[in-house]
């Protein structure tokens, strides 16, 4: 069964259409990629599965459930995720006080006035668990704000997975970074998708991690579906070499 | 009675224009600056009180032109001085700081031209009724009237017509692309706190004539004029211009029917408004946050 | 050092100065009365700030809540029943009940527009208590009645004869409202309302409801600013519309701004040094609006992180 399923949905600004029938299946422990030029409605997509803005037309389900017209904070309890293209952390906090927030409302306790002993621990060593895999042992009492880029994004997705998402949404994981980072994020998104079979759409510019980590590529041009399948497929395109490698060069 | 409900019809629509004209400043210079300007009563007190001082040398018709103006440099200076440290901090320091500028010229008016109200003489010609069945309509209000109706036109031509004008739209819509674009920012929204405080002063010499002059007079249309700006629509100065006169007619309707609630009905309005339609009657999208 | 050790002699040297603080008052040349009223308005700066420093959200409105504490203290009393304790859940019970209202109406926005209407809707207050004479006594106030001595059941607190049993009164719902905010800034409850100002965006997409949380929040904090309002009625035995103008509001703004908004004990500070500075000018000058508008600018351009941002910053640099 899909995970994920959008149906014809369509977004329009005033006379601007930025997204335009468009649909999308995700199947459960797939990683979908969606690529496409600038100004491809990629985001704005993006938006409307996270339920950032709500679409003109179409229908979005999520787990068999119809989510078109649910806020984001309760598309987040259903188990979707996300990160930003500009990273969106607490820069002011620590690195264990940023996973400690989603760690709580994920445990169900975010109008709790109070927790226990055990309730503590439990969170505490979920915190240390989240830290290892992202990577960030040892900088838990850091504030993130000071951190550098690569080490916010890892933050970022691992506040993401404390929530325990069903679906992870990544707009833009590696954008803005070094290779050196870029190495690392990618590995950190392999890591959750095979040893943790997340199901997880990324948007990404980055064509070396697109080819590498995606079992299949959707690519967007102009606000609609240009083409779809298998990296293979895909990269063998003509109507994608002209329309979107082809402007990229 | 028809003759009492127009009268305060009448008197409402009054009180809405002036509570219209220092909403539309406080409008222009939320939206372009994000500064909710707290002392603009206290700028409107001053725009009447530098008019009763020149009335002896320049009568009322010079004060009228010279006093606004007058009203509106000293603004500058303010803005200049005073506000501009704070753009891109926390808009409470700017609440803050304006709150505190309120204090300072209310008690500086009571300083120097006491507590007292004091007498504001208005040209004869334009105090006799015009009519002798609807005694209300004297030279002065129509006069008054008409007067808003002009200034509101002229800042619409201002806004829509001049080069200025379009750049304080430009950048109540997107301040950082106009900046891009090769406009002095810092000059832009220093004008444009001008214009505000111009119209506060307009406001000031002319509701002194009818509300009485006293240094407590802007403090006690400031608060409706916030009301004004949030039932007529955030980010919306046709909607603000609405609002004032919607709340000013609504309070005069009050008066004849449930005296003791006068006040109290532009926030009756005000929470209906709110709990249908938060960003107001025309209010943009999105203008909420 | 580390900050929980730092916390905590914090907490010593506060809990220290305040017990100690009749004694000690009048040698530095204040009074009881006035001891007390800089304990009442620290609660009311503390509360603010729960909302204000903790959630972000700026109220310029929390003086409406203040006054109805006060008329709702003074109010039972006068006219139904005379009890000093049921007077206060009377007055902090209209104070919460009004922010619930007020609170839904207005949850949806933010920033500059949240402070607009929170000054508009406070003014909604200020007229009905100047409006409504025959029970509020208008513009002259509420008088004729006195706080009354409570009945322990083994003994009574004569709170109207001794100031300082008064004072100590005073201390102790203040020590219970700021432990419950304390307890609750440190919960689960208390981080996503840090989150939500940190980021509302990231807090959204963690799955936390903002508007309900800052409703909470809200509701929160105008419930402990009644509770400051109905001891500052029973303080003078008597309250008029001026308690809840919105003058009022802005004093409590500049208290928190002035201690430190970030602080947990900042509110505290910044209301000690202007409920003396007020004091003491008033009695002057009669010019003090000036000087308060002056003292309002001048801490807004040169000391806008307050008195223990300043240390704290200090501290670290």
């Amino acid at each position: 069964m899909s995970v994920l399923e959008v149906r014809d949905v369509t977004k329009q600004f005033g006379k601007l259409v930025a997204v335009n029938g468009v649909s999308l299946a995700v199947e459960a422990g797939e990683l979908r990629a969606i690529i496409g030029p600038n100004g491809a409605g990629k985001t704005t997509f993006f938006n409307l599965i996270s339920g950032f803005f709500p679409p003109t037309a179409g229908t979005i389900v999520f787990d068999g459930k119809d989510i078109t017209a649910i806020p984001e904070h309760r598309r987040v309890a259903l188990g979707m995720a996300r990160t930003f293209q500009v990273t969106e952390i607490f820069p002011e906090l620590t690195v264990r006080e940023n996973l400690r927030v989603p760690v709580e409302v994920a445990a169900g306790k975010r109008l709790s006035p109070w927790m226990s002993k055990a309730d503590k621990a439990k969170a505490a060593a979920r915190i240390e668990e989240l830290m290892e895999m992202g990577g960030l042992g040892g900088k838990g009492d850091r504030l993130v704000g000071e951190l550098s880029h690569g080490d916010q994004r890892a933050t970022e997705i691992m506040m993401s997975i404390a929530l325990k998402p069903r679906l992870l949404l990544l707009d833009e994981p590696t954008a803005g970074m070094g290779d050196q980072e870029t190495y690392h994020i990618t590995r950190l998104i392999r890591r959750l998708h095979r040893e943790e079979k997340l199901t997880i759409v990324l948007i990404e510019h980055d064509m070396r991690v697109v080819f590498h980590l995606a079992d299949r590529i959707m690519v967007l041009a102009e606000g609609a579906v240009l083409a779809e399948g298998t990296p293979a497929e895909i990269g063998s395109n003509e109507l994608v070499q002209a329309a979107y490698l082809g402007k990229a060069a | 009675m028809t003759q009492l409900i127009l009268f305060n019809v009448f008197n409402g629509l009054i009180v809405g224009a002036f509570y219209a004209l220092m909403a539309l400043g406080l409008s222009l210079i939320l939206n372009l600056s994000g500064v909710i300007n707290f002392a603009h009563g206290g700028f409107l007190a001053l725009g009447a009180y530098i008019a009763y001082t020149l009335m002896p040398f320049t009568g009322f018709w010079g004060a009228l032109v010279i006093a606004p103006v007058l009203t509106a440099i000293f603004g500058l200076i303010v803005e200049r001085f005073l506000i501009r440290p704070l753009y891109g901090r926390d808009p409470l320091y700017s609440l803050l700081l304006t709150f505190g500028l309120a204090y300072v010229l209310e008690d500086g008016a009571r300083y120097i031209w006491g507590a007292q109200s004091v007498p504001y003489p208005i040209p004869a010609a334009l105090t006799t009724p015009l009519s002798t069945e609807y005694f209300f309509l004297t030279g002065y209000r129509l006069f008054m009237v008409a007067l808003v109706g002009i200034a509101v036109g002229g800042l619409f031509f201002i806004l829509n017509r001049t080069r200025l004008g379009m750049r304080i739209r430009a950048g109540t819509l997107d301040l950082e692309t106009v900046s891009v674009l090769g406009v002095n920012v810092r000059i832009l929204r220093n004008l444009n706190f001008g214009l505000g405080i111009y119209l506060a002063g307009l406001a000031g010499v002319l509701a002194a004539g009818m509300l009485g002059l006293q240094p407590t007079i802007g403090t006690s249309l400031i608060i409706p004029s916030f009301v004004a700006i949030i039932v007529g629509g955030l980010g919306s100065l046709p909607g603000t211009l609405l609002g004032g006169l919607l709340i000013g007619v609504a309070s005069g309707l009050t008066t004849v029917f449930f005296p003791s609630a006068t006040e109290a009905v532009m926030y009756v309005m005000m929470g209906l408004v709110l709990l249908v339609r938060p960003r107001g009657l025309l209010g943009e999208e999105g203008r909420i946050q | 050092m580390n900050a929980a050790l730092k916390d905590q002699q914090a907490n010593a040297i506060v809990w220290a100065l305040l017990l100690t603080m009749p004694w000690w008052m009048g040698a530095v040349g204040g009074y009881t009365e006035l001891a007390i009223r800089v304990v009442v308005l620290g609660l009311a700066a503390m509360s603010l700030n729960f909302l204000l420093g903790f959630t972000g959200v700026l109220s310029f409105g929390h003086a409406a809540y203040f006054g109805l504490g006060a008329y709702g203290v003074g109010m039972t009393i006068k006219y139904l029943v005379a009890s000093t304790p049921l007077g206060i859940v009377v007055g902090v019970a209209t104070g919460a009940l009004a922010a619930m209202i007020v609170g839904a109406l207005i949850v949806k926005l933010r920033g500059v527009y949240f402070a607009m209407v929170t000054i508009a809707f406070g003014q909604v207050f200020f007229f009905i208590a100047f409006r409504w004479n025959e029970f509020t006594g208008g513009d002259d106030g509420l008088t004729g009645w006195k706080r009354q001595a409570i009945d322990l059941g083994f003994t009574k607190l004569d709170i109207l004869g001794s100031d300082t049993l008064f004072y100590y009164f005073v201390l102790a719902v203040f020590a219970a409202s700021v432990a419950v905010m304390a307890i609750l800034i440190r919960s689960p409850f208390g981080r996503t309302l840090v989150a939500i100002r940190e980021n509302e965006r990231r807090a959204r997409f963690l799955g936390i409801p903002v508007d309900q949380h800052i409703w909470i929040s809200f509701v929160i904090s105008c419930f402990f600013v009644s509770l400051a309002g109905t001891l500052y009625a029973l303080l003078s035995n008597f309250t008029d519309p001026r308690a809840l103008r919105w003058d009022q509001s802005g004093n409590f703004v500049i208290m928190a701004v002035l201690g430190g908004m970030r602080s947990f004990w900042g509110p505290l500070i910044g209301a000690a040094i202007f409920v003396v500075l007020q004091d003491w000018v008033s009695s002057h000058t009669e010019n003090w609006m000036s000087v308060i508008g002056v003292f309002f600018m001048l801490i807004v351009l040169f000391f806008p992180r307050g008195v223990l941002g300043m240390l704290r910053r200090r501290a670290t640099a």
